[in-house]
């Protein structure tokens, strides 16, 4: 192209006439193809004709066909990256993004990040700073959270051991609605990393638990126990998904046990 | 890329009268337009390159997903049935197998679990239990078919001697009944080699283990 351009002639006819004809030309073929193709458009139309014609308007009907085909491009471009960034930041958005996002819960892991630390399991009884505790220090034993349905209390040295590993612990005060405890029991049976079981002196009515969150709500209809444990269950666990919520204490009581030479029961 | 371009268009304008400069864009729009859409075209594919795979591996509410999940539920439980039988149940043969069934399918669901992490999926989903499998298995008190009830459970752990032996054999011949079930309704609805790869050989483990499990529910019986 640019070693023939010296010849006048030749090449203002085809600058000239460009403008005429393709100003019709070129948005058809743009419309259409939308890409590879409609780039030759403007170089051949413009070999037709000889006479060179009007001037300043030609050249801006030239101009528009291609920034129409740009713009069209453009858009199909960004339409299609743009629903395709969406549909996997929608699939794939992270659990803890979803959690922070529950109203009223709160973040101990970021909060108070200290009180989750701790050195080695230790046993007898223990203290933590958050009532029911979230995380930091326990006994080696866990309690059972294979969907367990605990009628009493139960010690805090084993829940918490159970929370590290990925398991959603819901507490209540024992003066909950029978109703009220079935609804919540519904949502716990069958679903291993799930336990619950009331607990004496709760600020509200019920009370989840996590590693390092924690939701407190007045009702079992409150949605955001779904939400909790769907973010938070597995989720949430220290050691992973394959964490054991078996082999470990099914009892009740508040007293923490040590584990024992020769199964117990 | 424009200054070639600039050039071309100074050709132009030599012969031209003042006008003409006007058309100079057209030439300059051919090169800008061919240069645009390759990169354009390029990102295109890209994108697409990239987001196929995204596209195309298994949704939140998608079989497998619910495959997945609901097996590592249903697994979980036959670990904890067979830990217990492990440490407790009188018959040696009876420790072997579920030894190997807690061991086997913890395993299986660390697989599983790997899938949905691949798969950009939470272990956890919004469907109800059993709602991937079509012939609307039901879900009983949060059970899945073959689950043992919490007092099945109880009685289990509070079994003493041979009674463990016994009450695990039944248990567990039971859950893997349920278990193949539900293997079937994914085997069924599936395309996805991986997880059909996995639920074939569960499907045949589980086969292989029932025709033991009998066997020893024979010799248990004494």
């Amino acid at each position: 192209m640019s070693i023939s351009t010296p010849g006048g002639p030749e090449r203002r006819p085809t600058v000239v006439s460009t403008g005429k004809k393709p100003a019709a030309g070129r948005p058809a073929s743009g419309a259409k193809a939308g890409s590879g193709k409609p780039t030759g458009s403007p170089r051949a139309g413009g070999k037709g004709p000889r006479k060179p014609v009007t001037p300043v308007k030609v050249s801006q009907g030239r101009a528009w066909g291609p920034i129409a085909l740009f713009v069209a491009v453009g858009v199909l471009a960004a339409g299609i990256i743009g629903y395709g960034a969406w549909a996997s930041f929608q699939g794939s958005k992270p659990w803890d993004k979803r959690a922070n996002a529950i109203d009223g819960i709160a973040n101990i892991r970021k909060s108070d990040p200290d009180s989750l630390k701790y050195e080695s399991h230790k046993s007898g009884p223990l203290t933590w700073n958050y009532s029911p505790p979230v995380g930091g220090v326990h006994n080696a034993a866990w309690q059972n959270c294979m969907g367990d349905v605990y009628d009493a209390p139960i010690a805090n040295e084993h829940a918490v051991h159970s929370l590290e590993h990925g398991a959603v612990w819901i507490t209540y005060r024992p003066d909950l609605p029978k109703d009220q405890v079935d609804k919540l029991a519904g949502k716990v049976r069958g679903v291993e990393k799930t336990f619950m079981s009331p607990y004496e002196g709760l600020d509200k009515p019920i009370s989840l638990q996590a590693w390092g969150y924690q939701l407190k709500v007045d009702n079992a209809d409150d949605s955001r126990i779904d939400e909790f444990i769907k973010d938070l269950r597995v989720n949430a666990s220290v050691e992973g998904p394959t964490a054991l919520c078996n082999t470990g204490i099914t009892a009740t009581g508040t007293t923490p046990r040590e584990l024992q030479q020769q199964p117990t029961q | 890329m424009t200054a070639p371009a600039t050039t071309d268009s100074e050709y132009d304008e030599i012969p031209a009268d003042p006008d003409e400069g006007g058309r100079a864009p057209a030439s300059r729009y051919g090169v800008l337009a061919l240069a645009i859409m390759l990169v354009v075209g390029l990102l295109l594919g890209y994108a697409g390159g990239l987001l196929t795979p995204r596209l195309t591996r298994p949704g939140d509410a998608s079989v497998e997903a619910g495959f997945a999940r609901d097996m590592t539920t249903h697994h979980a439980q036959a670990v904890e049935m067979s830990l217990i039988a492990y440490r407790s149940a009188t018959l040696p043969e009876v420790r072997q197998i579920a030894v190997d069934i807690a061991t086997g399918q913890q395993g299986e669901i660390g697989a599983m679990q790997t899938w949905l992490r691949e798969w950009g999926l939470s272990p956890t989903g919004s469907n109800p239990p059993m709602s991937w499998m079509s012939d609307g298995a039901t879900v009983k008190d949060g059970l899945m078919p073959g689950m043992a009830t919490p007092q099945q459970m109880t009685a289990l752990r509070n079994a003493q001697g041979i009674e463990v032996d016994r009450q695990f054999l039944a248990l567990m011949y039971d859950h893997h009944l349920g278990g193949i079930h539900m293997i079937d309704a994914a085997l069924d609805a599936t395309d996805n080699d991986e997880v059909l790869r996995v639920a074939n050989t569960m499907k045949a483990t589980q086969q292989s283990e029932l025709n033991n499990l009998r066997q020893l529910q024979a010799q248990a019986k004494g």
